[in-house]
């Protein structure tokens, strides 16, 4: 018997807050979603925006090319002194934070109002 | 089981990824085995159809899952050349951190028990006992609010073995 489960289809949420933004990711940045989320990420570092907050506290899922999709970002906001955030990933996924070493790149934060703090 | 060969193409793996992943569901691997099943998958698929197949869609990736009660194997194949695993640099690293490519394999090192490769690099073979869990849970258990531990299929502490990183690869650490 062939039992298909449907993970959630990704939702990009984009909320500006004076030169700061909050990405709200829900449900799973798969390997056929990930550019999604690059182009989302994209369009704000174009926008030189000073802090990007990835909210993930709905994202189930994500694979290394969603990873790459973020680091991306990362490094496009080092050019103009930006920053990139990331508010209470779900357990498995600060898990993948951690064994893939990239919470020495991204600070992890509580809240989004504790990532947008002096901004 | 399910063997199948589909086109280079990310949303028909994506597609397969479900299915195998409601398998393992529909066979009582918990969130965490799922996870580490999905993730291990799509890292592979990743592999075969953007750096083995090189996005050609003329070529096909062959998909093997067995799920069964305490293990599942997968195996994933495609029609590229071939690589040397043990030729890419780890990702951990401090000077490899900020390069937004190249972990694949290593999550899959991490999150399956086994992984091997055929000689040529066009074939991964992986692993996974339906207990091990997460790799950076290791040691870690669940008290409940009765405070006891819940009765699981795979011992007192969720885990048949600890999982760990970098199981399979020489000069890799």
């Amino acid at each position: 018997m062939t039992i298909t489960t449907h993970n959630k289809p990704l939702q990009l949420n984009v909320n500006r807050r004076g030169n700061a933004a909050v990405v709200s990711v829900v449900g799973s940045v798969s390997m056929s979603d990930a550019d999604r989320l690059r182009e989302a990420l994209e369009k704000l570092t174009d926008e030189r925006i000073s802090v990007i907050v990835l909210d993930l506290r709905e994202m189930d899922f994500i694979c290394s090319v969603g990873l790459g999709a973020i680091i991306v970002a990362y490094l496009k906001c080092r050019h103009h002194a930006g920053q990139i955030k990331l508010v209470c990933p779900v357990q498995s996924v600060r898990e993948l934070l951690e064994t893939t070493r990239l919470t020495k790149l991204f600070r992890i934060y509580d809240s989004i109002d504790g990532a947008l703090a002096g901004v | 089981m399910i063997q199948k060969s589909i086109p280079t193409d990310l949303e028909v793996a994506r597609r397969l990824t479900e299915e195998i992943l409601g398998q393992a569901r529909a066979a009582g691997y918990d969130e965490d085995a799922c996870f580490a099943i999905r993730l291990s998958l799509e890292e592979a698929l990743i592999n075969a159809i953007k750096h083995g197949n090189k996005f050609d869609r003329s070529r096909k990736v062959s998909v093997s899952a067995d799920v069964g009660a305490d293990l599942t194997t997968i195996t994933v194949i495609d029609e590229g050349d071939g690589f040397d695993p043990s030729s890419v640099p780890d990702p951990t690293a401090d000077e490899n951190l900020e390069k937004p490519f190249g972990r694949g394999i290593m999550l899959m090192r991490a999150y399956m028990d086994e992984v091997g490769y055929n000689d040529r690099g066009n074939k991964v073979r992986m692993v996974k006992h339906r207990c091990s869990g997460l790799p950076t849970s290791v040691g870690q258990s669940t008290v409940h609010s009765s405070g006891a531990e819940p009765e699981s299929p795979c011992g007192p502490s969720g885990k048949t073995e600890p999982a760990r990183h970098f199981r399979h690869g020489p000069g890799r650490q």
